[in-house]
């Protein structure tokens, strides 16, 4: 297993590197240079030289070629350092620390509600197949499904204040503990769990014909023991692949939650970057998306076996 | 037995609602004791609409830079009237408009009581010079000051034309002579810090300098007592040292919320009642007209048309596209509640905007229809898409569909293309771009400053979003104009003579002129701002 996991890290190492030169050669070359961005952000006339620009140019180390820019950038990541915001000044590092655990602890939340509500709904819907329950369950998750998050998270708030006068908006990070986070938490994972539910409800519907769950019915084992014990592990392989895909989505893409509900985390850390053009934390928060990919991955190979032992028979025979 | 085991045990279903109960019970007592907490005391709940990772004081624009005058006093300021009023310095006085000497008030001190020195003021304008300071403004307040270009450029550190030949005097060599320089000190641009504490022996700005960590002394009413960057959150409260009136204030609170309906939802609940900057298109029906109410400042909004690209190359074309839109229609579509004005003209809220003899541009499709047949172009069918970019909000927007839809319907023309990004626009058509959207203004109440920004051939808009613009009636008159007092009746006559002149090159589509919001609810009172977007008297507010 650790040469498993040190394979994958040596053949992360070249990807990530390409990854990070098409970033820093987009944010290079693309539009917005960072030193005039934080003149123009501010309203009227704004005064500025081009020998002044200049200079805060050189400063900063922007006048320099893009290949030695981007060496230094990588050696300088190598020594473990992410370098200082353009904008701010403040250390990339302090920032991403910062903004990451906020991301990472809503994600987990997500796909811990996620979990336990789609995977019994799903199955719950599979083996009541083509009933009222069965289609009440994949509407519900049909109408999850087709709301953007962007669209959630205000009407849910407005709708919060209407129906609750006297109710006080959900604003803010409190941690996971803080009543804060249930509107953010619901609104992140509506779409996973459309998604877990009718994954789970389609991949149940496919063990039930399977032999062995005949046999365990036939041999008089009660329905919820064959659900829990004879189809429920099977399905749990292509879900929790999935969960792990869902896992990176959002922690990448919370960025509508993380500004409707002012979450401080990566989401606006990247849209703020993105505005500013200011590289170094664009790079950094790629940085951490590729190796979270990676992470996600390598941890769902890992639960293979422990779901279903086959898995690591076929890896054994190999 | 039985009895007692009926009223001890609970089902489970009565155990579910039980707890269901309990838990919108404590959610909603949860809510309402935060809302209890927010309503003590006389505290100033201000929504910023962005998550901005650096508050000092010395960068002299940005979002940021609107709450300036909470905490750091300038030399001098204009209240909302426009009228200049004593601060850190009590007088000023040139005799020949090119050496100023300015007194600093005998009682003015920071926050700790220690006095506010001409070493301090000299020492702030130094670092906010130094080109890694990225002060977005120091230009328009120290570009005349001896010393800055070189400190500006890096190859200096020294502002060698301010002199202080005592504690309390500044004396302030120009390279030339400027009748308005005390007005461009009247703001917070170059505000007056600690510069032992602001400023490191190299020099340069030393970073978080200003938070509370490094025990910072502020010359402002209140100042900064937390600062969670990562959070967005800052709360300021009285300095109880301030060499002004006492704050009536008990604390001011400023928290990032970047989304407009978060926003406009915690306004409306009665969570927050102040906002930095929120521009919606129902922010009257939401909130009320007394929120975004305001005077008029000496900004406005524009249609710029870049004249070196075609079809603006031609000035029939041109003036065929300004005829052909109805301008009372245009503003009434973009902002038919205000709290904004038509404009006309560029000139606005400075000395001789009115009356300035600017003719509006008439509206008049059927001439425009003509000139369009006579242009090089012969009609609509022959010329290049038009690309509008910064149309970025939703009042902008419904301006450039406007003007586009006056386009279709008065000339045939139908190829209109609009972007949201500006000056980083980076389409595949952005060397074609024609029109910009932006604004344009001065922070001081003179009319010749103005234009300079707008029209003078050596100014951003000019060279950028004009196209190169270059008028040499406009340029002379401008620069004549440059050496009048400020008083000077020529001065003005001179600005109004350059935008005339301008007015013959058919170079823009006028919108409107822009009025300084309040964005506070009424229970907010004595939150008045200035031409600088700064709150004039942060002393003044209270709530209730």
């Amino acid at each position: 297993m650790l040469r498993y996991v040190l394979t994958r890290f040596a053949i992360w190492i070249p990807s990530v590197l390409v990854v990070m030169l098409a970033v820093y050669a987009l944010a290079f070359y693309g539009a917005g240079d960072p030193i005039k961005l934080i003149f123009l952000r501010a309203p009227g006339d704004v005064a500025y030289n081009p020998q002044r620009i200049e200079a805060i140019r050189e400063s900063a180390g922007l006048n320099k070629p893009f290949i030695v820019q981007f060496g230094l950038y990588i050696w300088n990541l190598l020594h473990g350092q992410f370098g200082n915001s353009l904008t701010s000044g403040r250390s990339v590092w302090a920032m991403v620390s910062a903004a990451a655990p906020v991301s990472f602890q809503l994600a987990i939340c997500s796909i811990i509600l996620t979990a336990v509500v789609a995977i019994p709904l799903g199955m719950i819907a599979a083996l009541n197949q083509n009933s009222r329950i069965d289609y009440a369950i994949l509407g519900s998750a049909l109408f999850l499904w087709a709301i953007p998050a962007y669209v959630a998270g205000p009407l849910l708030m407005v709708g919060l204040i209407v129906l609750l006068p006297g109710a006080s908006v959900p604003y803010g990070w409190g941690g996971i503990l803080d009543v804060r986070i249930l509107l953010p938490l619901l609104v992140l994972s509506f779409q996973p769990i459309a998604l877990i539910v009718r994954q789970t409800r389609a991949a149940v519907i496919e063990v039930l014909s399977e032999d062995f769950v005949r046999t365990a019915r036939a041999k008089g084992v009660p329905e919820i023991m064959v659900a829990l014990r004879h189809i429920l592990r099977p399905v749990l392989t292509p879900v929790v692949t999935q969960l792990g895909l869902i896992m990176i989505t959002i922690v990448n893409g919370a960025i509508f939650v993380e500004l409707v509900f002012g979450l401080p985390g990566l989401g606006r850390l990247t849209v703020q970057a993105l505005i500013n053009s200011d590289y170094p934390v664009i790079l950094a928060i790629t940085l951490i998306g590729s190796f979270l990919v990676m992470v996600s991955n390598l941890l769902v190979d890992v639960l293979y076996p422990l779901l279903d032992p086959r898995a690591n028979d076929s890896r054994r025979s190999r | 037995m039985s009895d007692q085991s009926d009223k001890t045990n609970i089902s489970r279903r009565n155990a579910l609602k039980l707890g269901l109960a309990a838990g919108v019970g404590l959610t909603v007592f949860g809510m309402n004791a935060r809302i209890v907490m927010a309503d003590e005391g006389q505290v100033l709940k201000v929504a910023h609409p962005a998550f901005d990772q650096d508050w000092s004081p010395l960068r002299g624009g940005g979002r940021t830079f609107r709450w300036n005058s909470i905490w750091w006093a300038s030399p001098m300021y204009f209240d909302s009237q426009g009228n200049i009023k004593p601060y850190v310095f009590t007088s000023w006085e040139s005799a020949d408009n090119t050496v100023w000497t300015f007194k600093i008030d005998p009682k003015a001190v920071f926050s700790d009581g220690s006095k506010i020195t001409s070493a301090d003021v000299k020492g702030s304008w130094e670092v906010a010079s130094m080109p890694n300071t990225k002060s977005q403004r120091a230009d328009q307040v120290l570009s005349k000051v001896k010393g800055y270009a070189e400190i500006s450029a890096g190859s200096g550190n020294e502002l060698t034309g301010v002199a202080t030949p005592d504690e309390g005097t500044v004396v302030v060599t120009l390279g030339a002579a400027d009748p308005i320089f005390f007005m461009r000190l009247a703001n917070h641009i170059a505000p007056i810090t600690k510069a032992s504490q602001s400023r490191g022996s190299d020099g340069e700005e030393i970073i978080d300098w200003y938070k509370p960590d490094s025990k910072p002394v502020f010359s402002g009413p209140f100042k900064l007592t937390s600062i969670d960057i990562d959070a967005g959150k800052l709360t300021f409260e009285p300095n109880e040292n301030f060499f002004g009136p006492k704050p009536k204030l008990a604390r001011i609170e400023v928290t990032s919320i970047e989304d407009n309906v978060s926003a406009t939802s915690l306004i409306k609940s009665g969570e927050f009642n102040a906002h930095t900057e929120l521009i919606t298109s129902t922010i009257i029906q939401d909130l009320g007209p007394e929120f975004s109410a305001g005077p008029l400042i000496p900004t406005s909004q524009h249609f710029w048309f870049n004249i070196s690209r075609a079809p603006m190359d031609d000035p029939k074309v041109r003036q065929a596209l300004i005829m052909a839109v109805d301008r009372d229609g245009l503003f009434k579509a973009s902002y038919p509640d205000g709290p904004h004005k038509k404009a006309d003209q560029i000139l606005n809220s400075v000395p001789g905007a009115e009356n300035s003899g600017f003719e509006p541009y008439p509206y008049d499709p059927e001439a425009a229809k003509k000139l369009l047949a006579e242009s090089t172009y012969g009609g609509p069918e022959r010329l290049p898409k038009i690309l509008f970019v910064g149309i970025s909000g939703p009042a902008i927007q419904a301006a450039a569909q406007f003007i586009a839809e006056q386009w279709r319907q008065n000339l045939g023309i139908t190829a209109v293309d609009m972007k949201p990004q500006q000056d980083s626009y980076a389409g595949p058509d952005q060397n074609s771009v024609q029109i910009f959207r932006d604004d344009v203004g001065t922070r001081v109440p003179d009319a010749v400053s103005y234009l300079a920004g707008s029209i003078a051939s050596t100014s951003s808009n000019a060279q950028n979003k004009l196209g190169g613009y270059k008028n040499d009636k406009v340029d002379s008159a401008l620069a004549e104009a440059t050496t009048k007092a400020a008083d000077d009746p020529q001065r003005i006559a001179l600005a109004q003579e350059a935008q005339k002149a301008f007015r013959e090159d058919w170079a823009f589509i006028p919108w409107y002129s822009q009025a300084m919001s309040r964005w506070a609810t009424k229970e907010v009172k004595g939150l008045e701002k200035n031409l600088d977007w700064q709150v004039v008297e942060p002393w003044n507010i209270s709530i209730g």
